[in-house]
């Protein structure tokens, strides 16, 4: 074997908190790798900042820091490990630039440590424009003609020389950051400043334009002898112009002939080599003219990526694994395919199958934002949909991605909305092709290559074959065959979904679960990965009493990513210590829980009651699990358990006694928990009515909503006019508009408990650092408290308990509550697992997930010995930082409020508050200046509150400058503020101030419609230009302390703690 | 309409028949993504009944380039689903025009997975299904089944002819085309002055007549056992000039050296065959199509075993110093698939040039 003997310890690098172009694909290839390389024996060091993540579970590694991925913190733990190596492939763009970084400043060099996977001068190859075009014309290689600009005078210049549309590639940027597509000179000033600001280096690609072409992606491995391999090929149905992470893909490619497809393997491969990518994985994407096959190189990645994730789990190659394995020595010869296990790792996995991507949106989340595609990335979370044809793939994707359109739903038809790429763009297609229009001219239209457009008329048109027909075997079949789902084929034919379900099994249309092998059946493999097809006779059914079915949570989305993921790994793993055998099943192939080595079988299927009904009735197995994977699995449950399925944990009357609000209020009440007061109302004239009673501030929100969608503190009856008629739509009989009392100041904490039989243990109580009124996956949390009076702290936790007997509970519960003049308000509670489960289970070392588990399969307190358990046990205080996407939205407010906008978060671990506070900021990507001006904008009744801050801020040597009143209350206390106009004043204002440079600190509290438009700007430009904007007054006294710490700069590392 | 395809063990597959003649062959299954053109028309593939388990074939149409003869060779061509749109059917109608039956809409991976149990057999594509189906296409195959003809003499030239090579200062090539694919030819006249291409029952003297510098040995169809005559003039022109073949060539080479072939359960037929080669230590991709393979234990023991194949360590190459001749099993001139092994051709040009 060529392993080498000389690397015993290595440092894996994460990725940090999830965003927009970097999401749970890390925490996949990066556990992906750390089993691979301890099950080598060698000592593997983790660094993380992203809680949330499987990667950073104690157990996984030698040892976990979650500490921030940043120079001087990652420096101290090299120091303190003196690994032989770093690997920095594995955690996105992220690591990469920290290896870089860490090389710049010499660190590697003076603690002699070697860097695996891709040295600093390959990484600079890859990702430094200038040097890739280099690259490219050694080999002869064609690339877009472009420009590197580093002055907007040049980046001017060079727009003169190429014409437009243009293409702006800022330089060591995720996901595309601050790039973009401009296509008038008006348009491409504004991005080319943006563009050159967001570049860590100033540097800007502004490249020629090739909207229109097709567009590839080569995932490649290669090892030290050279040996390269295609794992897949994949090919975008969206042509170029959309950032790749925003297309809808298919694997492998469909539309290129052999020929081609080999030339374009042949540039990829001399790619690889030339920029010297020794080992490991690497993507490539190409565009190629349909007009006459000229192919160009877009860029290479060498490093796994979202690509490669999704490569591995629609091919079953391992490739982070191997990647790990290939970094320490191994060649590709050397290694088992793991699926197979009987051939080699060296090896193109070929497919019988066809699998497509649709990527998810939520553009409704960013009010304002406008939905467009474009080189920037903008998707939160995607789907992937395996099927034995390309249509049948891609109907299981919009089955998946559990949104409120149906590709088969009637719409009126927008035909812009078909012609540029946007969100909604598959809905208006479908329904231009319903309105009869041709392959021809949506080829001209979309440029979407007609292959594609054909399989979609494919699926069209036998809607109406279908109509006319028979509800027959070989009708439905066929539909099933085209990807119809039972909801589509209810709607074609007029009947239930459910009795369509019954048509089906009575004719024995069921589907059969074929595996995913690597090899397109030329090899027996017994790995357990499926999906479902109709091209195939069905599977006998089988009983498989041991085994439970886990429900996983789907596409990654606002309000639902990679906590629950975590959730899920976890209780697998459990699950299986305990003796049971457990099928996963999820749509999300940038998740651990979609490996196929996580569960011991894996289905690849949609989390919809047809595709898990099918599941079940196949397997018969003891039960199914739907309280870790967030809210879809819950909303599912009810149909399962119709259907005659087994559910693990609390009953359906436990979850529904938590969930209908009316009766949960009651058995709150009983038990000595306040209710803020509420009402419902139709109309504005009878929530003006109700407002009397309860009286301003109010949060309104349509009743069925998700993740706070509209919902609004209103604080006066202008407002209130203003929200029933901005929300019109969402308001009537049937669901009318819920108003609570908004409990203005309350301190909120989440409390996350696990009951059994006849026990129960807390897992902790986090409190959140902005007071009530922002989402509690918006707001920082700190555990252990820092405000709550322990005796209030003991009392929740009792009244807690108390509840969670009630609502006899077995399993988890999430409860969120606000605690107003010591007095305990539900604000409402979670019969599952929730978001802040992982960072309880880091923070305080207590195994909950699997305590979960344990309560669910009827443990007693004599076997879990609950009180081991204690949250509050002294150990380090750890604070939950916030990671936000709004560079990607600007045109959206980042004002906090109660609707979530978070995509990711963030853990700081210190002996105190403040250390962990600063750990938290600074892997939240917050900018922590030590000087400069500090410009406060602050509402009136937060203006006392924060008179010390800014006095605080004077005497730590910032300046102060301030808008009209905030600056004459500044000033009447004694302070030197400089005054700045507001917007509507004129010109030189604050924002001015803000863009040219002169701020390093924003501080804006304010409230009511008109107040947070007028000051939009202000936010709007600190989003730009990464300026550090506090619009919350306890969050502004947080980051103070932060910053008072960052000053000293005495921070320490820590270890993660075993689990207890 | 409906059509089967039915393998002689008894089993039956039902899809849509999309036209051609029926037929008989051997069945077996190729796992390539792409390449269906180049397949079809290579003569390696004579009397067999071609499964493609890439799901949809004819997805990027046709084109006469990609073809690698004259004829489509194949006995019939089976897949999940047919490219057959008003835009374009062409590489359907195309094999249909040809005679040769297209049959989609059939589970290739149950087909796959019964092939790769029981081995290769031989079938027949007839229009209908069930009973009927079976009892007519196990006539047919009654009746066809060839197994002990040398099939390369039916796909091979009929008569010679001289190709001009690029290289001036190249070598001299006699060609003996057991079923030659075009773009051997096309590697071939790149690195040569000229190649004659004789047909596969010429004898050695005809080819000492042409006096060439290097004598290479084409691919081709069949059972190599069968080829009697071909490796006859093989052995006789052993030690005349440097030998060099593929495919076909390196197994009536291995059999003229005195070792023998055996038949692999159901062959290696694809694009992604990892091949360890020792000659230039490395280890890269390979396209492969052959049902039959070179039986190391049977070889003289002077012949250096060049390359194997890693998914099952068979033969891939070998050679001999002392007969100054060298093979490969599988497709360094690609088309379909991966270019990784191109420079074999290099390799094997020096050799040609050295004596």
């Amino acid at each position: 074997m060529a392993k080498r003997t000389d690397i015993k310890k290595v440092v894996l690098l994460g990725s940090g908190p999830i965003n927009i172009g970097q999401a749970c694909e890390f925490d996949y290839s990066g556990t992906q790798a750390c089993k691979a390389l301890m099950a080598e024996g060698l000592e593997v060091i983790l660094i993380n900042s992203n809680p949330a993540t499987i990667m950073t579970d104690a157990e996984l590694a030698t040892r976990v820091y979650v500490e921030p991925l940043k120079v001087p913190f990652v420096e101290k733990i090299l120091e303190k490990e003196m690994p032989d190596a770093v690997i920095p492939t594995l955690g996105g763009q992220t690591a990469l630039n920290l290896a870089l970084d860490l090389d710049a400043a010499g660190i590697l060099k003076r603690l002699n440590i070697e860097l695996l996977g891709a040295k600093t001068e390959v990484i600079e190859k890859a990702e430094d424009r200038a040097k890739f075009c280099k690259v490219l014309d050694k080999i002869g290689a064609k690339y877009p003609k472009s420009v590197m600009a580093t002055t907007f005078k040049e980046g001017i210049e060079a727009s003169e020389s190429l014409g437009f549309p243009i293409i702006l590639r800022p330089n060591y940027t995720l996901g595309g950051g601050g790039g973009g597509m401009a296509f008038s000179l008006e348009e491409y000033k504004v991005k080319l400043a943006t563009a050159l600001h967001e570049s860590p280096t100033s540097e800007v690609l502004v490249e020629e334009s090739i909207l229109g072409w097709k567009e590839y992606e080569l995932e490649v491995m290669r090892d030290k002898n050279g040996t390269f391999v295609v794992i897949c090929s994949i090919e975008n149905i969206d042509p170029c112009g959309v950032h790749t992470g925003d297309s809808i893909t298919v694997a492998p490619q469909q539309t290129l002939s052999d020929r081609e497809y080999q030339d374009m393997r042949d540039e990829a491969q001399k790619i690889i080599n030339e920029v010297g990518v020794e080992t490991g994985g690497a993507n490539v994407q190409f565009a190629v003219n349909p007009e006459n096959g000229d192919r160009i190189v877009i860029e290479m990645n060498p490093r796994v990526s979202r690509s490669s994730a999704l490569a591995s789990k629609a091919t079953g190659f391992p490739i982070a694994k191997i990647a790990a394995l290939l970094s320490i020595g191994y060649t590709l010869d050397e290694l088992k395919n793991d699926i197979t296990k009987t051939t080699l790792s060296c090896y193109e996995p070929a497919l019988d199958y066809v699998v497509t991507k649709v990527p998810k949106f939520a553009f409704e989340k960013f009010q304002g934002a406008t939905d467009q595609l474009s080189t920037q990335m903008k998707s939160v979370g995607e789907v992937m949909g395996i099927g034995r044809t390309f249509k049948e793939s891609f109907m299981k994707c919009f089955l998946s991605l559990e949104v409120k359109e149906n590709l088969f739903d009637k719409m009126a038809l927008d035909e812009k909305k078909v012609s540029y790429p946007n969100s909604q763009r598959m809905y208006h297609l479908f329904q231009a092709l319903r309105d009869g229009y041709s392959v021809e001219k949506l080829n001209q239209m979309t440029t979407i290559n007609s292959w594609f457009l054909e399989q979609f008329e494919q699926i069209v048109k036998f809607e109406d074959e279908l109509k006319m027909g028979e509800a027959n075997k070989s009708n439905l079949l066929k539909a099933k065959r085209l990807g119809y789902s039972d909801k589509h084929l209810a709607k074609v034919l007029n009947k239930t979904p459910s009795e369509i379900r019954k048509l089906r099994w009575d004719l024995d249309v069921r589907p059969k679960f074929y595996q995913v092998d690597t090899c397109a059946a030329e090899f027996s493999s017994e790995t357990p990965y499926f999906y479902s097809t109709y091209w195939s006779e069905p599977d006998p059914i089988t009983k498989n009493p041991d085994t439970i079915v886990m429900l996983g949570s789907g596409p990654n989305r606002i309000g639902q990513g990679i906590e629950f993921d975590y959730s899920c790994v976890r209780s697998v793993y459990e699950f299986q210590k305990q003796g049971y055998k457990v099928a996963m099943i999820n749509s999300n192939p940038e998740t651990v829980s979609t490996d196929y080595d996580t569960s011991d079988s894996l289905f690849f299927e949609a989390l919809h009651e047809e595709s898990i009904l099918e599941i079940l009735n196949q397997l018969q197995p003891m039960g199914f699990v739907s309280q870790l994977g967030g809210q879809t699995p819950i909303n599912l449950a009810p149909k399962l358990i119709e259907n005659g399925f087994k559910m693990l944990g609390s009953s359906l009357e436990s979850m529904d006694l938590a969930e209908d609000r009316g009766r949960f209020i009651k058995v709150c009440k009983e038990f000595g928990f306040k209710i803020p007061r509420s009402a419902m109302a139709h109309s504005i004239g009878g929530a003006l009515a109700e407002v009397a009673d309860i009286g301003y501030p109010i949060i309104c929100r349509p009743s069925y909503v998700l993740g706070g969608r509209r919902m609004e503190i209103v604080e006066d009856e202008k407002e209130l006019k203003s929200y029933f008629s901005r929300h019109s739509l969402f308001i009537s009989e049937e669901s009318p508009c819920l108003i609570d009392q908004f409990l203005e100041r309350a301190l909120e904490v989440d409390v996350d408990l696990v009951r059994g039989l006849d026990w129960s243990v807390v897992g902790g109580v986090i409190e959140h650092i902005e007071a009530a009124g922002v989402h509690s996956g918006d707001s920082m949390g700190v555990i252990p408290p820092q405000r709550l009076k322990p005796d209030v702290c003991e009392k929740l936790q009792t009244l807690s308990l108390k509840l969670a007997d009630k609502l006899n509970i077995l399993g988890f519960l999430n409860l969120q509550l606000a605690i107003k003049d010591d007095e305990v308000f539900m604000i409402e509670a979670n019969p599952r697992s929730s978001r802040s489960v992982p960072f309880i289970a880091k923070a305080t070392g207590i195994p909950l997930v699997d305590l979960g588990v344990k309560a669910m399969l009827g443990f007693k307190k004599s076997e879990v010995n609950p009180e081991k358990y204690v949250w509050n046990n002294g150990q380090k205080t750890a604070v939950k930082g916030v990671v936000f996407p709004f560079k990607k939205f600007l045109e959206s407010d980042s004002i906090l409020g109660p609707e979530m906008k978070s995509t990711g978060e963030s853990m700081g671990r210190g002996k105190d508050y403040s250390e962990a506070l600063l750990k938290a900021l600074v892997s939240s990507r917050f900018e922590l200046p030590l000087k400069g001006e500090v410009f406060l904008s602050l509402r009136d009744k937060d203006k006392a509150e924060l008179i010390d801050l800014a006095r605080e801020f004077e005497s730590m040597g910032y300046t102060l400058s301030a808008t009209g009143g905030t600056a004459k209350y500044l000033q009447d206390n004694g302070l030197n503020c400089l005054k700045t106009k507001k917007v509507h004043e004129g010109r030189p204002n604050c924002v001015d101030r803000i863009r040219s440079g002169d701020v390093a600190i924003v501080i804006n509290t304010t409230s009511g419609k008109t107040s947070v438009e007028a000051s939009f700007g202000i936010r709007k430009s600190c989003t730009e230009y990464s300026i550090p904007c506090l619009t919350e007054s306890d969050a502004a006294n947080a980051f103070m302390l932060a910053l008072k710490k960052h000053k000293q700069a005495n921070f320490e590392v820590y270890p993660l703690e075993k689990s207890l | 309409m409906m059509g089967s395809l039915v393998l002689e063990s008894g089993e039956i597959f039902s899809g849509v028949w999309l036209g051609g003649e029926e037929s008989v062959g051997e069945v077996v299954f190729n796992t390539s993504h792409s390449g269906y053109e180049e397949m079809a028309t290579d003569p390696s593939y004579y009397n067999q009944i071609l499964v493609l388990t890439a799901p949809m074939q004819g997805n990027y149409g046709e084109s006469n380039d990609f073809w690698e003869s004259e004829n489509i060779w194949i006995k019939g061509f089976v897949c999940l689903e047919m490219q057959n749109s008003k835009r374009d059917n062409s590489w359907l109608k195309k094999l249909t025009n040809k005679g040769c039956p297209v049959l989609s809409e059939v589970d290739t991976r149950k087909l796959a997975i019964t092939l790769r149990e029981k081995g290769t057999v031989w079938g027949a594509i007839v229009e209908g299904s069930g009973d009927e189906a079976i009892k007519k296409a196990q006539q047919m195959i009654d009746k066809n089944k060839d197994e002990k003809g040398d099939w390369t003499k039916v796909v091979s030239c009929k008569t010679p002819y001289t190709l001009e090579g690029a290289d001036k200062l190249g070598s001299k090539i006699a060609l003996i085309d057991f079923g030659c694919k075009k773009n051997i030819l096309r590697e071939l006249q790149a690195r040569s002055r000229e190649i004659k291409v004789f047909p596969a029952n010429v004898s050695s003297e005809e080819i000492k007549k042409y006096n060439p510098d290097a004598i290479f040995l084409s691919n081709g169809p069949g059972d190599p056992a069968n080829v009697i005559e071909g490796t006859q003039t093989v052995r006789e022109l052993i030690g005349y000039k440097y030998i060099y073949g593929i495919c076909m060539g390196h197994q009536i080479l291995a059999q003229a050296l005195g070792g023998s072939t055996f038949k692999l359960k159901f062959g290696h037929r694809g694009a992604n065959h990892p091949i360890k080669d020792y000659i230039a230590d490395k280890v890269y991709m390979s396209t492969q199509n052959h049902g039959y393979a070179v039986d190391e234990k049977t070889m003289p023991k002077d012949i250096e075993i060049t390359h194997l194949n890693l998914n099952d360590n068979v033969v891939s190459g070998l050679k001999s110093s002392e007969h100054n001749c060298a093979s490969v099993q599988f497709h360094p001139e690609s088309h379909p698939g991966p270019h990784d092994a191109v420079t074999i051709f290099d390799y094997f040009t020096e050799q040609t040039k050295r004596c």
